[in-house]
């Protein structure tokens, strides 16, 4: 592998690497809505992988972060030479349909995909959002869990409700064949109950309904009541992504 | 989604995920490559599942593998 690979940032975002008038590697970064700044790079190589995180790394402010997943020896090695560490993991869920639906507690109706109604959609995401400020904070929350507030599409949400207050949600991403579950959340006055494990196996029934094996869910390694809450579901563990931190 | 590379971009389908975060990838032509996932897929926690459209990029030193770079919907 020659040296000497010109690195430039061609944009706000981005760097290239350059061999000769041939772009050989591609450096990249978001900054998701919790603040934090996500880094990529692809390369052929690993010294022009080398190159383009050092030349983005030496542009950026820190902290910095990246994923990858557990399995990928040769990307993670790669980020842990430029001083990248283990920041946290999370499992990566395959969740059978076939799990029989759990009835929800005495009082508690289950609403399917499209049935909730979007005000009091609205009232629930506000207050778990008020609850996730409170608590856990953003950067501990799927990156597909947005602060907010955000448009809410009632088709993508089962609701357990209790008379016209709604206490719990499931969101599904509608991914071809493996459809992604993306948040479970329960209000915080009404955990304890069942509700979680009841809305979720209300969900998957349904998907199993239209046809579905499996769904999707990525769990905190450290979220031991999501990880009992999926396992006793008889989900597998599947994969495992691994967020990286440069401090 | 941009995904400007200078390289030989190719559509293919998903046949098999691999262990190392690897997946092989059957290119219109039928030729069969080994591919790795783009950064920015990565990052958007975008799942690749056998059967999936992607959009594969050519390594330009090896031709038998490749990086996806998008999924199709369909």
């Amino acid at each position: 592998m020659k040296s000497g690979h010109v690195v430039t940032r061609v944009a706000e975002q981005q760097w290239h690497a350059m061999e000769g008038d041939r772009v050989v590697g591609r450096g990249d970064t978001s900054r998701r809505t919790d603040g934090r700044t996500f880094l990529s790079v692809d390369a052929w190589h690993g010294t022009v992988f080398d190159r383009l995180a050092e030349a983005m790394l030496a542009d950026l402010p820190k902290p910095l972060y990246t994923l990858v997943d557990e399995t990928d020896l040769d990307l993670t090695s790669r980020w842990q030479r430029a001083g990248f560490t283990t920041w946290r993991r999370e499992w990566e869920y395959v969740v059978p349909t076939t799990s029989v639906p759990v009835p929800p507690p005495p009082g508690v109706t289950m609403l399917t995909f499209g049935e909730a109604e979007h005000d009091p959609l609205r009232e629930l995401d506000l207050v778990i959002r008020a609850e996730v400020e409170a608590g856990p904070g953003w950067h501990e929350m799927p990156a597909e869990v947005l602060p907010g507030p955000v448009p809410l599409d009632p088709s993508k949400y089962a609701v357990a409700a209790q008379g016209d207050a709604y206490l719990g949600l499931v969101r599904l991403g509608p991914v071809p064949r493996r459809p992604r579950i993306g948040l479970v959340a329960v209000r915080s006055d009404a955990r304890r109950r069942g509700i979680a494990r009841a809305l979720l196996t209300h969900v998957l029934a349904a998907l199993h309904r239209d046809g579905v094996e499996s769904a999707s869910a990525e769990v905190k390694e450290s979220n031991e009541a999501a990880l009992r809450l999926f396992e006793g579901l008889s989900a597998r563990r599947a994969s495992s992504n691994l967020e990286l931190v440069l401090r | 989604m941009a995904r400007s590379s200078g390289g030989i971009e190719v559509e293919g389908t998903v046949t098999e995920c691999l262990r190392n975060a690897t997946f092989r990838v059957e290119l219109e032509n039928g030729h069969k490559v080994l591919a790795h996932i783009s950064g920015k897929i990565r990052k958007n926690y975008i799942k690749i599942l056998p059967f999936d459209r992607v959009l594969v990029e050519l390594s330009p030193y090896d031709l038998n593998r490749g990086r996806i770079l998008f999924r199709y919907r369909n």
